[in-house]
């Protein structure tokens, strides 16, 4: 299950599974008519997203990026200034924006991701976060197109109070189902395997054939591009932008502790990360947040998680349930090279 | 001119205490190959403790470092005991999150005890310039490149001319081969990580002269180690110095001669260029493997 | 695999429905214990969403001070037509999508019966809109900024004499009232780049240069900028005759500090924030806080309606000595005041019936006697205030100065 393959085709359950799913997150909002959960329920489809598509990248070429935070910004202010500065309107109009918004990030994003990647491991790492705090000053100072530091109002959608949260809730949901699906895809495809080549061991990868250059672009593009979709909805809901706050490096982080905590390089496990962490951090900090132990208790979630779950819910939940049923000798087979691989993942040479 | 010359004079001084810090960064990538993402939070508590004791107890910040290096040192060996060797089988990408989440944690603890109140230490000198030649020198500013040229003179001391120094040379440059060579690899990485921690330490107090700051100045010091280390080349000792004296005299330029707006830019663009041509940093040597 | 890759997916499904049954079961436990109250006189219950942490926190301490002080003291006179007013205070972390989820649940999960604003501009414009979405009254103490007001949104009201544009005018009317010959003659304006300074560096400079002051140096730097040695360097190169700085507080000690270490003393020194807080003096060594300008909403010394017993209740409830309150707790406690004479006038404290009565009419409170425009934007004006002997003192518009101008004298180092 860590390793994609071209023989995990479709199959029933998953199918069942996909189904399943669409269906969960379509009625969410139906059963409850609270518009707090509602609420919630939008940042957490979009934390699901954003985990799940920092793993294109993160997770399964296995780059460490840590600015994220730079394209969801971007998606962000091209919203803003799409509605506001261009006159695309109201109502439904704005959510058609997220389309060219997407497919622009990631293609202004290919020259710039071709230069990060000459660098690897925490070179990389530095260099992604970087890059945000470059497109925050940014941000910051081109004031005609950003408003700088004054902020940059967003029109307010004329949705009724009664559905407010709703479009917003389902333009996250579709995004988040396109990510899965692309993850799926990916983990499906040859592309899934080059990527794994490239984590595993990039020269040897490049050495035997295997095009890591263009792999590594179009997962970084890709996520992007993902990545700045939900940035520009979110723009549309939360109606205001200020550089601190649209491009900000606990995004990114925040994400990557999802992915962690459901396992990365899992199609379900950044959902997983996204459905425990996105409504604890947002319900704890509005119960507790008094007290600013707040933090030491997030700290604390953070280390349990590294140390306890080193590899995430997911694939520690699978293995517990293969253990349970050690009929097949095959699955342990597969049990001990998963593991292998995210050890040796970590190795920097 | 005058103005790039005075500019400069302060980038080279504050440079020196980017140095120090950064140093601490590069030996503990050395030894762990993880990026201390709390090496920020380390100098902020630092700065909080001399703000304590200067306070409550009257003492100089200056006489301080001589109770908190020790006690960073002591601090350091502890968090590469208790966190960082267990997951040295799974690598360096856990560490980096493991100090990024015990950075927060310490900043949780920080604003929990001394609020989130900006503080700045203020002995009678605080104030004090001198002028030579009809350029200021602020004398914090002053002493606290002198303490950063003694730490790091020291440092390097014990890195060229001590066993301690060889043993962590070789830990920094092969892991491997230095345990198959019978050096204790775990415990010259605590040392390392140790002393690393406790420039952070010796850096504190001067820091806390310099600038106001409270648990979340962590994130712009944070974003110049980071720059710096990068630009360094992440382990060079020289590079690190190089790259942060760099850093110190390019943003204090760019901000007196252009507009502070894009001091901090001006720096990463740099950083980029540099990237561009030298994928491995300044001195740094080519990096292999994804984490 | 197959059943692995399965099992994983419908993991997700039950955590999902876990979560959301978490969530469920605590808004039954909110509203069950809010029933319970109703036999002892239902509370008046407020929510406040306030940065108890992230980048704001320092700043917002104070008005988190001036709410509780309100409440207490609201409280100790028998609550608000006989309710007790309680507050629910929620943290946003200095976050926008925070601030959105605080006010969302307050509104909708708790079902507050008022709601006051956040800190900052920046975070007043999203939880502005949201109290509009559901119909609340949103009396806010400081978002000031234009963009606030261009919001258009009529159940807005901030709760101080004036919006922050006019902060600049006050100080801009004391500089243009000297006669020529004592007038500066050359400014300075460096500014933090947020948006309470630049509304108000903007507008000095704006009428300054009309007027003929020639500016010799101005720039932004961004506001979590600690080291303000490029700034003081070309400040002092450019030996201005009056400094205009957009300070938010760090930087106002920090700029000081350079020019001290320089030996540079401009005729005229302004800070936007720093001056006003009541540590400033030791933040910068007491003799060099002597004839620093400021601009203020609030002072220690107002003669407004009930400033007398703010200060003695903040004294005897948080300590220390009238002058050292911030004036954010004045404009904290000041929102609460509107409720209570909203109270006193029509007998009833609704969302609807606030949002209509302070439509009309000017309303006394420690902030100065308040009305708004359309927008909630104020139509009252700031007060110059300087360091004189020590005390932080009105000093301009001459009708509510308490003492002259001083001039500035030399650092004492």
């Amino acid at each position: 299950m860590t390793r994609p393959g071209p023989h995990s085709r479709i199959r029933p359950a998953g199918t069942i599974q996909a189904v399943a799913f669409v269906a969960v997150v379509a009625v969410l909002p139906l059963i409850t008519g609270q518009h707090w959960l509602v609420s919630l329920l939008v940042f957490t489809v979009m934390y699901a997203g954003l985990a799940s598509a920092w793993n294109l990248l993160g997770g399964y070429a296995g780059y460490p990026a840590l600015g994220h935070g730079a394209f969801f910004g971007v998606g962000a202010y091209a919203m803003a200034i799409g509605t506001s500065h261009l006159g695309v309107g109201g109502g439904y109009r704005p959510f058609v924006l997220i389309v060219p918004i997407a497919v622009g990030t990631a293609l202004v994003v290919l020259p710039i991701a071709r230069l990060l990647l000459r660098t690897r491991a925490a070179a990389f790492a530095v260099l992604s976060i970087t890059l945000m705090f470059m497109v925050q000053t940014l941000a910051y100072n081109i004031r005609s197109l950003t408003g700088g530091s004054s902020g940059l109002i967003v029109p307010l959608a004329p949705f009724p109070a009664a559905i407010f949260e709703r479009p917003f809730y389902y333009a996250m949901a579709a995004l988040l189902a396109l990510t899965l699906a692309v993850c799926w895809v990916v983990r499906t495809s040859k592309l899934g395997l080059a990527l794994n080549a490239v984590r595993d061991d990039e020269d040897r990868a490049r050495g035997l054939g295997v095009q890591t250059e263009l792999v590594k672009l179009v997962a970084f593009a890709v996520s992007a591009g993902l990545t700045a979709a939900f940035g520009a909805v979110w723009a549309y809901y939360i109606t205001f932008l200020y550089p601190g706050f649209a491009i900000d490096p606990l995004l990114a982080l925040g994400a990557i502790l999802m992915a962690f905590l459901g396992g990365r390089r899992t199609l379900w496990g950044p959902v997983v990360g996204a459905a425990l962490i996105g409504p604890a951090q947002q319900y704890f900090a509005y119960r507790f947040g008094a007290s600013q132990l707040y933090l030491v208790a997030y700290a604390a979630l953070f280390l349990l998680v590294i140390y306890l779950l080193p590899e995430g819910i997911v694939p520690s939940l699978a293995r517990r349930l293969r253990r349970l049923r050690r009929a097949s000798p095959a699955a342990a087979t597969h049990d001990q090279v998963a593991t292998d691989s995210i050890f040796s993942a970590g190795d920097l040479g | 001119m005058h103005l790039f010359v005075q500019a400069t004079i302060v980038g080279i001084l504050f440079g020196g205490v980017y140095a120090l810090i950064a140093s601490g960064q590069a030996i503990i990538f050395g030894v762990t190959r993880t990026v201390n993402f709390a090496q920020a939070i380390f100098t902020i508590l630092c700065a909080y403790l001399s703000y304590t004791l200067f306070t409550d107890f009257g003492i100089d910040p200056f006489l301080s470092i001589l109770v908190l290096v020790p006690a960073m040192f002591a601090f350091g060996i502890g968090i590469y005991v208790l966190l960082l060797r267990r997951l040295s089988r799974s690598g360096a990408e856990l560490g980096l999150l493991v100090l990024y989440g015990l950075g927060i944690g310490i900043q949780g603890v920080l604003d929990f005890v001394y609020k989130t109140n900006n503080r700045v230490i203020t002995p009678g000198y605080a104030n004090n310039s001198w002028t030579v030649a009809g350029y200021q020198i602020p004398e914090v500013r002053f002493f606290a490149f002198l303490l950063a040229v003694a730490v790091l003179g020291t440092l390097q001391l014990i890195r060229q001319r001590t066993k301690l120094g060889r043993a962590l040379r070789a830990t920094t440059q092969n892991p491997v081969a230095s345990r198959l060579l019978g050096v204790d690899v775990e415990r010259i990485s605590a040392i390392g990580m140790g002393l690393g921690v406790a420039a952070a330490g010796a850096a504190g107090g001067v820091f806390g002269m310099i600038l106001p700051f409270n648990g979340n100045t962590q994130y712009d010091l944070l974003s110049k180690l980071l720059s710096i280390a990068v630009l360094g080349g992440l382990l060079s000792m020289p590079g690190t110095i190089v790259a942060a004296v760099i850093l110190g005299v390019v943003e204090s330029v760019v901000a007196a001669t252009i507009s502070p707006d894009w001091s901090a830019f001006s720096f990463l663009v740099v950083l980029f260029a540099v990237l561009i041509i030298r994928p491995q940093g300044l001195f740094g040597r080519r990096l292999r493997g994804a984490l | 695999m197959v059943s692995n890759v399965a099992r994983s997916g419908w993991a997700a499904l039950a955590c999902l429905a876990a979560a959301l049954s978490l969530a469920a079961c605590s808004t039954s436990a909110t509203n069950s214990s809010a029933g319970s109250k109703t036999a002892s006189g239902p509370p008046l219950v407020i929510g406040v969403s306030m940065s108890l942490s992230g980048d704001f926190a320092t700043l917002a301490n104070p008005a988190l001070k001036g709410y509780k002080l309100w409440a207490s003291t609201v409280n100790a006179k028998g609550g608000l037509l006989g309710r007790k007013v309680s507050l629910k205070i929620v943290d946003d972390a200095s976050n926008p999508t925070q601030v959105v989820t605080n006010y969302e649940n307050l509104i909708t999960a708790d079902r507050v019966n008022l709601v006051f604003g956040p800190f900052s501009s920046l975070l007043t414009v999203p939880a502005a809109t949201i109290a509009k979405r559901f119909g609340y009254a949103f009396i806010e103490p400081s978002g000031g900024a234009p963009q606030v007001f261009a919001l258009h949104l009529h159940n807005l009201f901030l709760a101080q004499p004036a919006p922050i544009v006019s902060s600049g005018d006050a100080f801009a009317n004391y500089i243009l009232s000297l006669p020529t010959a004592q007038r500066p003659r050359t400014a300075a304006y460096p500014s933090a780049d947020d948006p309470f300074t630049q509304a108000i560096v903007g507008e000095i400079r704006q009428r300054l240069q009309a007027a003929g002051i020639k500016t010799v140096y101005s720039t932004t730097y961004a506001a979590e900028t600690v080291d303000l040695s490029p700034v003081v360097t070309r400040l002092v190169a450019a030996k201005p005759d009056l400094l205009v700085s957009g300070t938010g507080g760090a930087d106002a000690v920090a700029e000081v500090k350079g020019m001290v270490q320089a030996h540079f003393t401009p005729k005229f020194v302004f800070f936007t924030g720093g001056p006003n807080d009541p540590t400033f003096p030791a933040q910068v060594g007491p003799a060099n806080a002597e004839g620093i300008f400021s601009t203020g909403d609030w002072f220690p010394q107002a003669k407004t309606a009930g400033n007398a017993a703010f200060e003695k209740a903040y004294v005897a409830k948080y300590g220390g000595t009238a002058a050292r309150i911030d004036p954010a707790a004045a404009e904290a406690f000041a929102c609460g005041q509107l409720l209570e004479l909203v109270a006193q006038r029509y007998g009833k404290v609704d969302n609807a019936t606030i949002i209509s009565a302070l439509h009309h009419g000017t309303w006394p409170t420690v902030e100065g006697n308040l009305s708004w425009n359309a927008d909630g934007s104020p139509r009252g004006s700031d007060i110059v205030v300087q360091w004189v002997h020590g005390q932080l003192l009105p000093v301009y518009p001459t009708a509510q100065a308490l003492t002259k101008p001083i001039a500035k004298p030399a650092w004492a180092g």
